[in-house]
């Protein structure tokens, strides 16, 4: 059974759960048990992982954005086929997180609409600006190295559907990477100008990485439930840790150099001065890093980041386009019309 | 034959660069929609179509480039917008309307799979080898877009006229498709690029009306003159050179370096 629409989808921490139901529930979490969609779940339970697939969902097909805008310039029929096929890998990421929320509760054109009407968002690093190939190259080396991280932790969650997702999505996301990899070596192996380009790119993305976890711990609202049900399993600060002693001392030794950026608006560095804490603490074995802008952090989940309009705006188009098609093949959707 | 007669090769050259620069610049096309399609599944599905037509082109350029001492990624980026030898069709943007998109695959995958079944006898073994797995993923393509044509057709009025207003504005340019590259009859006549019957127009435009029928679809073509000439001699549409601006953006900025 899935549950129909018209089950209310707002996270209400009052709701007294029926402790006949919630017990077991809960040590069935514990010993590790997965929740299937038929199990009987606490209602914030179902938002909390409704809200986190359909998020997921949405960035996978914003995150085909900045990279699709290069399938037309890519510079090798090699380079231009994996970034085709990478690309579609995102879009059908999206349609596996999609699924997975549907069958929470919510309608996939609902989730369509609140993604393009700003009710909904995505993640945050997918507002930033894409403007040369060596920008496809970070991508693919950092950002989807940082999901392989992210999400090999969520792969360790308690809803089954959304951890066996996870676990086919990670394993493409792992090829990817690879290719992220292989690109990144071979303009850092180029000629002056890739491998400028490439620092240029390197140095637009590191801070956006850094942010990729969310904010530090410290200052996150408290998310108790949502760790002790294993719908998050880490820390954004562990996480972020994590990245930086993965991908400091690489990008140092592919000849790279971190620096702290300040960046005007349209995200574009227009100041940067070498980070001079990075290193490697010898007695802990973790890198120390310098933090990245978190007023920019604030400012871009708000919507004032360098694309946030553009993005949407192009889901919207992509939205609008496509309804005729979606009319005469799936049939007519309940929603009113867009405004 | 494994090894091709000298007065051949150019001939054989003009006709692979026809077929791949097709395949290429339709793919190139096709993919401006990975991402941005009216429905995900489709979305993947168009994707994969997508890459199919590079990967045939990868393929086909990779013959040529051995006939004429070059490399795949030479020719599908060094070439100038004259040498090329695709059709119009696949050069024009759809403007983002997916109408457009589906019924320029109905034509081109038609075609491209009746060349294909042709190249797959081909008296060159090399070629022969390779046309024959490549009909059989051109089948699959045919297929998809016959059942989106047949799906959109018989949707509701608006999909019916809107796919009914693509075909109509993309059937004269279609009809450039079967402009012949030159040496072609020397190719037929050594059985490079065995002749059907009946010949390739009918052939195509017999398979199409009977797919546009069963859509709930008009079709009418007219077949090309003789004398009409066009992409296969390397004449393109204004479109064209800015597309190729575009397509080789990145590899000119270090056209010896590797990316
Ligand atoms: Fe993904
Ligand atoms: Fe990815």
């Amino acid at each position: 059974m899935s549950v129909s629409a018209s089950v209310d989808l707002k996270l209400d921490w009052d709701i007294q759960e029926d402790p006949v139901k919630l017990v077991p529930f809960e040590e069935r979490i514990t010993k590790g048990e997965l929740v299937e969609p038929d199990d009987w779940m606490p209602h914030n339970y179902r938002v909390g992982m409704l809200r986190m697939a359909e998020h997921h969902a949405n960035s996978e097909i914003v995150g085909a954005l900045p990279e699709g805008e290069w399938i037309t310039r890519a510079p090798t029929l090699r380079r231009k086929l994996a970034l085709i096929a990478k690309v579609q890998d995102e879009v059908g990421h999206g349609q596996m997180l999609y699924r997975v929320s549907q069958d929470l509760g919510k309608p996939r054109d609902q989730m369509l609409r609140d993604l393009i009407t700003g009710k909904t968002k995505y993640h945050n690093v997918f507002n930033y600006p894409a403007p040369t190939w060596a920008d496809v190259v970070m991508i693919q080396w950092l950002v989807d190295g940082a999901a392989i991280m992210n999400q090999a932790t969520l792969a360790d969650g308690s809803y089954g559907p959304y951890v066996r997702t996870m676990k086919r999505i990670n394993m493409e996301e792992a090829f990817h990477f690879k290719s992220g990899e292989d690109m990144v070596l071979t303009m850092m192996s180029g000629t002056p100008k890739q491998k400028q380009m490439a620092q240029e790119a390197f140095d637009r993305w590191w801070a956006p990485c850094l942010m990729f976890f969310g904010p530090l711990d410290k200052e996150s609202v408290k998310t108790s439930p949502f760790m002790r049900w294993r719908i998050k399993t880490a820390t954004n600060d562990d996480l972020r840790q994590r990245f930086v002693d993965r991908f400091a001392p690489a990008a140092l030794d592919l000849g790279l150099k971190i620096h702290i950026t300040v960046k005007d608006q349209d995200g574009m560095v227009t100041e940067k001065r070498e980070d001079t804490e990075i290193r490697r603490n010898e007695k802990t074995g973790y890198w120390h890093f310098s933090q990245p802008d978190w007023n920019e952090f604030h400012r871009v989940v708000k919507g004032n980041g360098p694309l946030n309009k553009k993005r949407v705006a192009l889901r919207r188009f992509s939205y609008e386009q496509g309804q005729w098609v979606r009319r005469a093949i799936v049939g007519g959707s309940d929603l009113p019309p867009l405004c | 034959m494994d090894k091709l007669p000298n007065e051949l090769k150019q001939p054989l050259v003009e006709l692979l660069l026809s077929v791949a620069d097709d395949k290429f610049i339709l793919g190139h096309r096709n993919a401006d929609w990975t991402g941005l399609a009216p429905i995900l599944e489709e979305d993947i599905a168009f994707s994969s179509l997508s890459q199919d037509e590079i990967s045939h082109a990868i393929a086909i350029y990779q013959i040529a480039a051995g006939l004429v001492g070059s490399t795949a990624d030479k020719l599908a980026y060094a070439r100038k917008p004259d040498e090329y030898l695709c059709a119009e069709l696949v050069e024009l943007s759809d403007e983002f309307n997916w109408a457009i998109a589906v019924c320029r695959n109905f034509f081109c995958d038609h075609h491209d799979y009746l060349r294909l079944g042709r190249l797959a006898h081909s008296s060159y073994v090399p070629l022969a080898q390779l046309a024959g797995r490549l009909v059989a993923e051109e089948q699959i393509h045919v297929q998809h877009v016959d059942m989106l044509l047949k799906r959109l057709g018989h949707g509701d009025t608006e999909s019916r006229e809107r796919m009914q207003s693509a075909l109509d504005r993309l059937a004269p340019l279609a009809t450039g498709l079967l402009e012949p590259t030159q040496g072609i009859e020397l190719l037929e006549a050594k059985g490079v690029y065995p002749r059907i019957e009946p010949a390739m127009f009918e052939r195509w435009t017999e398979d199409l009306r009977h797919v546009a029928e069963a859509s709930e679809l008009k079709l009418q073509l007219q077949a090309p003159r003789a004398e009409a000439i066009g992409g296969r001699r390397g004449r393109h549409s204004d479109a064209f050179a800015s597309l190729l601006d575009e397509l080789t953006e990145v590899y000119r900025l270090e056209p010896e370096a590797a990316w």
